[in-house]
């Protein structure tokens, strides 16, 4: 088969298409000029000063791996990145577990199930301002409704947001209350599992709970390695919740990796730490999910395949 | 199909005449900065040609604060400076948040003229403000002799003064005390505490629980505003307590590492345990929600470090607790019994680089500042002193319980701190805090995190380039 190797010319263009492509290229600008300005600009001059000493007011001074290797005799660095890995280990699978756990509920034919599904979702639609400052008020030790409830019953208060060893599952327990997103996506891929496919686990005599982990799990798999990944990444840049409701205190126990780069880039104008902090927290994230894609082979299950 | 369609060619033409005519729309004449009316054109719809107003000659000087309390002073005296800086536009912003707004300003290259917006040590040691020396050299009212030399040194940075005193300047140390609070815990308002030991038996019997044990009142918390400072702007509470400054300025070292400050942290530690850690964090982020002295105000706080604008703050802001402000002096170990510590320095104006022609427009909205009509529009409505003399000498303090303390003060304290401008400051300022914890928490004692402390601080200088 000689004449296969012959060589491959590019096909020509005509004009009308040149014409096209240039059209296609004039009107897409306007996202291809912000995307280079305000996502690949800022992503490169990150990396660069990432190898500088800079303050923002006065030109970067270029220090090699300075910045990188003064991390590792970093007390704080190492504070926040025990920190921030006991929130993703544990927000990661307990967001998308609870998210999962309310979709197969209100997947259910349960009474005033439209009503339970608004009422789950709302609080991923609330602004995380208002979030924090309604917790703030419903956990304070002082005068929050929890406490004043405990304090009407001559009972001790809990410290839910004061103590170092409370604060953190408290802040778990309002992440989970804000998993409406996540639960709706899953709420759309339970409605997407043929129900033939449950017919036919009955028929062969399959309970409720075969029928959920043999049928329900894995075809729900895509989606909960979807939402896995998504709550890896949200995970490692937690923000605002603990700035808004604790400044990473008491006592730094929510000091984490997000609170930590950007006390660094804004309050101690230390812009080259903060952009090495900023390229750590990439490659962290790139290695969780390229370890969660690949260990996915083993238990995601797709139609398609 | 006769039928008119509008085709990819009609609307790429529409789309070249839109962008032709926005272009042509931008090339036009702005529109006049406030205050300015802008040209009429005459019938014809030619080019005016009547001579342009005198307004048109002047410039928009720019003039931003971080404070949002000022701007109700501003409606007062912002028609007078408009006058003393014609034909130019005085054009103020209160309220600019001093990082993501006004320091990002600055770091662009597109900041005010003249303003106020924290990060004073950043501004000067990096370049961003504009010596002011030999405006001062030339001015019949900024001259020395009418500030408190605290006041003034605190302008100055490495032998260069870069900052002009102003806006809520006066000093900055005081011990405030609600008397009903103090007279309802068998306390006699009349002798307040002058050492820590005496403090903290006042902090005693000032702090409440209910029957199940939770927290009811403060008596002080040295977290809260003045007392919780350390390295900032605003001084450092502690060593100025203790009697010790933790940087020279000469030789550029750390000073922390001493057995004063092991001591203080201890002290300091013990109000906290009497409050319980938890306790006070959940009541500072309700009461007030954390904000500056809010306990306080809020009347769940008996006592509290403030500077003179606490009496005039409250009286805005709490009228009812107010009149049962009272004001003395700071208290000191035991050893150091009878000091008179007072503070000066704080805030004040500067001029920034790249300010349009600074000696003709920013410098005369600078010297403003001190005049009576600014003084007398912030004193009146916030409450709030600049650090001029022949100003505050003459003020009538009666309106605000506790102030007089204040200005009697200057005359008697014996012992001036002023700001150290350590480069560095907001860094060690955030690890007082997180060490202080860690003392009153039990974890660490007072020396471990004085030495601690010193540590950071030292390795934090080298890494960022200050060795």
């Amino acid at each position: 088969m000689a004449a296969v190797a012959t060589i491959r010319r590019r096909p020509q263009l005509s004009r009308a298409q040149r014409r096209e492509f240039f059209f296609g290229v004039l009107f897409a600008s306007p996202w291809l000029i912000g995307f280079f300005l305000w996502t690949v600009f800022p992503i490169l001059s990150s990396l660069y000063f990432s190898f500088t000493r800079y303050d923002l007011l006065q030109p970067p001074v270029f220090i090699g791996l300075t910045n990188y290797t003064n991390l590792a005799t970093d007390n704080d660095f190492f504070l926040v990145v025990w920190n921030t890995l006991w929130w993703v280990v544990l927000s990661s699978p307990l967001g998308v577990g609870s998210a999962f756990l309310m979709a197969v509920l209100l997947n259910t034919r349960i009474f005033a199930r439209s009503a339970f599904r608004a009422i789950f979702f709302f609080p991923s639609i609330v602004p995380i301002i208002v979030v924090s400052s309604v917790w703030a008020f419903v956990l304070n030790i002082q005068f929050g409704a929890i406490n004043a409830t405990l304090r009407a019953f001559e009972l001790p208060t809990i410290p839910f947001l004061s103590s170092p060893d409370v604060v953190k599952p408290t802040l778990l327990m309002i992440h989970m209350w804000m998993q409406g997103g996540a639960m709706v996506i899953f709420l759309a891929t339970l409605q997407d599992v043929p129900r033939e496919l449950y017919e036919a686990a009955t028929i062969d005599g399959g309970g409720s709970w075969a029928r959920f982990w043999n049928i329900t799990l894995p075809m729900c798999s895509p989606v909960i390695l979807f939402n896995m990944v998504m709550a890896f990444i949200g995970g490692f840049q937690n923000f605002a919740l603990p700035w808004l409701l604790t400044q990473g205190g008491p006592n730094r126990a929510t000091e984490f990796f997000a609170l930590f780069l950007y006390r660094n880039a804004f309050q101690y104008l230390r812009m080259g730490k903060a952009s090495a902090l900023a390229w750590v927290l990439f490659i962290v994230i790139v290695i969780f999910t390229v370890t969660l894609f690949r260990s996915s082979a083993r238990w995601v299950y797709y139609r398609s395949e | 199909m006769g039928e008119k369609r509008f085709n990819r060619r009609d609307f790429l033409r529409l789309s070249m005449v839109a962008a032709g005519s926005a272009a042509l729309a931008a090339c036009t004449t702005a529109p006049a900065p406030s205050g300015q009316s802008p040209q009429a054109s005459d019938d014809t719809g030619a080019a005016p040609v009547t001579s342009a107003p005198p307004q048109a000659e002047g410039g928009v000087i720019s003039y931003w604060l971080f404070w949002n309390q000022y701007a109700d002073a501003v409606k007062v005296f912002q028609p007078i400076l408009q006058a003393r800086v014609a034909p130019h536009t005085i054009d103020i912003k209160t309220g600019v948040n001093a990082e993501e707004v006004f320091l990002t300003a600055v770091a662009a290259g597109t900041p005010p003229d003249i303003g106020t917006g924290h990060h004073y040590i950043d501004y000067m040691s990096k370049g961003q403000a504009i010596e002011v020396g030999d405006f001062v050299a030339t001015s019949s009212t900024l001259k020395p002799e009418n500030f408190t030399p605290a006041a003034w040194n605190g302008q100055f940075y490495q032998g260069k003064q870069y900052g002009v005193s102003g806006i809520e300047a006066f000093v900055r140390r005081g011990l405030n005390y609600n008397t009903k609070l103090v007279e309802e815990a068998g306390l006699d308002p009349d002798n307040p505490p002058v050492t820590w030991p005496e403090m903290l038996e006042w902090h005693r019997k000032l702090t409440k629980f209910d029957g199940a044990g939770n927290l009811q009142q403060i008596g002080y918390d040295p977290t809260d505003a003045e007392g919780g400072l350390f390295a900032t702007s605003d001084g450092s509470f502690l060593p100025d307590s203790w009697g010790f400054e933790w940087f020279d300025n000469g030789s550029r070292t750390f000073n922390i590492d001493n057995p004063m400050m092991a001591e203080g942290l201890e002290t300091l530690a013990e109000f906290v345990k009497i409050i319980g850690p938890d306790n006070l964090t959940g009541l500072r982020s309700v009461e007030g929600q954390g904000t500056w002295g809010g306990s306080y105000n809020s009347g769940v706080q008996a006592m509290i470090v403030e500077g003179y604008w606490h009496p005039g703050e409250t009286f805005h802001e709490k009228p009812e607790i107010a009149p049962l402000n009272r004001a003395t002096w700071i208290p000191v170990p035991e050893g150091r019994r009878g000091r008179k510590v007072q503070f000066g320095g704080g805030h004040m104006v500067f001029l920034y680089k790249g300010a349009k022609n600074p000696a003709e427009w920013a410098w005369p909205v600078a010297e403003f500042l001190n005049t009576k009509e600014h003084c007398d529009a912030v004193y009146n409505s916030v409450g709030w002193l600049p650090d001029f003399k022949p100003y505050v000498e003459a003020v009538d303090a009666s309106p605000y319980p506790g102030l007089d303390f204040y200005i009697k003060s200057v005359r008697e304290a014996d012992e001036w701190h002023h700001p150290l401008w350590c480069e560095i400051e907001t860094f060690v300022s955030r690890k007082y805090n997180e060490y202080f914890e860690k003392v009153y928490r039990g974890e660490m004692t007072g020396a471990d995190a004085a030495a601690a402390l010193q540590q950071d601080a030292e390795k934090e200088w080298r890494e960022a380039g200050y060795a």
